[in-house]
Parts: C-alpha cells; structure tokens; sequence
C-alpha cells in the first residue's frame, strides 16, 4: 500500500452523556476505496468530520496526511473534497454560478471535469440552487468536491439519493478517480449491496466502537457459512471450537454454523465430527450482522 | 481474455479472477506470451476496483502463472508440461470436492461416482 492519508488512534468523542466514538484506531493508505459501514448512528458522519477536521477529538488523535486534524491548512483542506449528506449552498445562484463561486478557491478546479461531471449525473447547469430536490443538491456537492481533483474524497451516505442508473455511473467514476488521480475515498453507506462491488476496504462501526477494519475480499476468506451434515450418527448439541461463530441446529442430522475458519479447520473439522461440510461464501450483507455480532460477544 | 466475476457474491472477487485466469491457462485458452489487460482496462471492463486486480495479478506472478515484461505489460508465463498438469489436475480437485459431497450424501459409491463422470467427460468430447 503506499501513503498514510487518514489514521487515527484511540479516537473519541463525547457529546455530554453521548459517547459517538469510542477508541476508534484505523489507519488508511492510498490509493484505495473505502468502504464505511454502520446501521444507523453507528458514528460515520462523526468519524467523516473528524477525518477533514470539523469536529476534534475528546480524546485520542485524528491525523490527515500526517497532519493532526486540529491544525490541517489550506494546503491539506485543498486536496479534500467532502461531499456532506446535506450540502449548504447560497439558494440564490444558479448551479452554473454556485460552482463558478467555488472554483476561484481552488487552483486545481477541472472545467472538463466539471462539464463531463454535468452531463454524467444529469444535472442542469441552470437550475436555481436552492430549488433542487436534495438527491440533485448531493450531485451538485459531488461536483464540487471532484472538479478540484482532490488526493481525499470523503462521501457521506452519497448512493441512498442518486437514482439506480446515475448510481451506477457514479460509481464506475469512482473507480476511475482512483485511477487517474491516486485518490483516496471513503464513502459511507448503509445500501451495502451498492457500495460491495467498487470498495476494497471496510470500515465497519457499531455503536461508535470500530467493528470491523480489513479489506473486504479478506473478511470473505475468513468467514463463512458452513451447512453441516451428518454421516453416519446424529450431530452433537453444539460445536465447540474457536471458529465457530454462531450455531443452528436445524435437526440431529443438519446443523448450520457461522465460522471464521480456515480451509485447514474444515478438513479436520469433517474428520472429527464425521460430517460432511458445504461452504456458502457470505458477501457484504451477508458478513455485516456477523462484524457487528461478533464485537458483542 | 473473457472474465465474469460475481461482484455480489461471497467469494472473493481476487480470487475468482485469480482462479478463472488460472483455468484459462491451464485449460490453454491463454498461451504462453499472451497479453493481459492492465488493470485500468479491466478495471473499466468489469467495474471492479483496480486494487482487487492488482491484487490478483500479483498473486498470478507470485505462482509464476504471469510474469511482468520489461516494458511493464503483463503476460502468461511458458510453463513445463508437468507444472501444467500438476495445475489441472489441483483445478479439478477443487472443483470436484463439493460433488464428492453430494455422492456422499446420495450413497452413491466412489466407483458409481467415477463412472458417471467417465460418461459425462465423454459425452462431452463428442
């Protein structure tokens, strides 16, 4: 992996008796998509405003390209593009005029990149700001935060809005974005099916404690579902064994497990229990109730 | 070089690309000198994110499936024909393992088993 952009150590943050985050250590190196996950008030907007610096820690440390986030300049917050869940833009002027206004404080600001981006998620260059619905006020911050080719892209909840064809575009540029321009992104999304097939990297936060911090095709490596079968004699109660995560007996003879295991576990596992084992892979939807669980127990 | 990979699906997306490359140049649909598609074309041609590709790609060179030219353009490595037929054969292991399974369940015997796919490899060979 190549630089450090975002890392933080035993981050927290209390708002009077809410603690949002708790002791969240990630450390993030680009160029890389990543993925941040939660349900709902998990801490991913709080941990996005920590990342560009709108919000400071209680205790521990938020650092963006090692600068801690209390002191980032205009140097560091020109190569962060945020795109805030509700975007505040001055109603009066036209898209057209609101991103003119911005790009005079940016020196890398992409005219090409700021038409291509128009006309890619079909938005009217004309239309007054403050009367776009808030799904074409998201695109209008999408824009804003790309067309000055920043090092960090920071998506908050940017998919949920978008319409099933634009999203898909979207999330092809991402792709390219990475490419073209080594950037960073970290994009927060509770729609996990839609965000499963463009990020490498998860971020998973469960009630502001950090759930789960991997690259995604290694937490489908190391978890599965296993349907358990009996040979010859009925399965036992339960089954014991550091891997196993969750068990449902289903009757004597079947029996399904959730396990973080290696293949090597699977093969002896048979032999000992004179089973025969399917192995269903979990994908992203599949694995999310297994991170949040397993931080429980 | 034609690659469908299950974005959705739970097994890896690296590893799907990782074992279908592997199949292809096992089965000599990819030959030794063979161009592979950077990681940017892939990338565009699949929708996946070029550090899963890569990801594969450096795995595929590690096995000496892939080897990385001069000019930086990847291709398929000229291999012995032991080596090839030791992949093959690990290949259809692989792939054999779940049916060997589901024999299992059925009662069906090992050489009931065989038989049946003796049959269907040659029904297909005609």
């Amino acid at each position: 992996m190549g630089e450090l952009i975002v890392e933080t150590s035993g981050l927290t943050k209390e708002f009077g008796e809410v603690t949002a985050l708790r002791d969240v250590s990630i450390a993030l190196s680009g160029p890389s998509i990543i993925g941040l996950i939660g349900r709902n008030a998990s801490g991913k907007t709080t941990l996005l405003r920590h990342i560009v610096g709108l919000q400071l820690p209680t205790r521990g440390q938020a650092r963006t390209f090692g600068v801690p986030t209390r002191r980032l300049g205009h140097e560091q917050l020109a190569r962060i593009g945020v795109v805030p869940q509700l975007p505040n833009f001055i109603g009066w002027m036209s898209v057209r005029e609101q991103l003119r206004y911005l790009s005079a404080f940016y020196p890398r600001w992409d005219l090409d990149r700021q038409s291509f981006l128009l006309d890619l998620l079909d938005l009217d260059a004309r239309s007054e700001v403050g009367g776009l619905s808030a799904g074409n006020a998201q695109k209008v911050a999408i824009v804003a935060a790309l067309c000055r080719h920043p090092d960090l892209i920071l998506l908050d909840e940017p998919v949920s809005m978008l319409d099933p064809i634009v999203r898909d575009s979207f999330l092809k540029l991402l792709l390219d974005l990475v490419q073209e321009d080594n950037a960073t992104i970290v994009i927060s999304s509770h729609v996990l099916h839609d965000i499963e097939s463009t990020v490498d990297w998860i971020v998973c936060l469960d009630a502001g404690t950090l759930a789960a911090n991997a690259a995604l095709d290694d937490l489908k490596d190391q978890y599965a579902e296993w349907r358990v079968l009996a040979r010859s004699r009925d399965l036992p109660a339960r089954f014991e064994g550091p891997f196993v995560l969750r068990h449902t007996v289903v009757n004597p003879r079947a029996a399904r497990l959730i396990v973080r295991a290696a293949e090597a576990d699977r093969l002896a596992f048979q032999q000992t229990h004179d089973v025969d084992v399917e192995v269903a892979p979990l994908n992203l939807q599949g694995l999310f109730p297994i991170l949040v669980d397993s931080r429980r127990h | 070089m034609l690659i469908a990979i299950d974005l959705h699906s739970g097994v890896p997306a690296y590893r799907q690309l990782v074992d279908q490359i592997r199949l292809q140049v096992a089965g000599g649909r990819l030959r030794p000198g063979d161009e592979i598609p950077s990681t940017r074309a892939l990338s565009a041609e699949l929708g996946l994110n070029p550090m899963t590709i890569s990801r594969a790609y450096a795995l595929l060179e590690d096995e000496g499936v892939l080897e990385r030219r001069p000019g930086l353009s990847l291709v398929v490595r000229a291999r012995s024909g032991a080596t090839s037929a030791a992949a093959r054969g690990a290949q259809l292991t692989r792939a054999l393992r779940p049916l060997a399974s589901v024999a299992r369940q059925l009662g069906i015997s090992g050489e009931q088993a065989g038989e049946t796919l003796r049959r269907l490899v040659d029904e297909d060979e005609r």
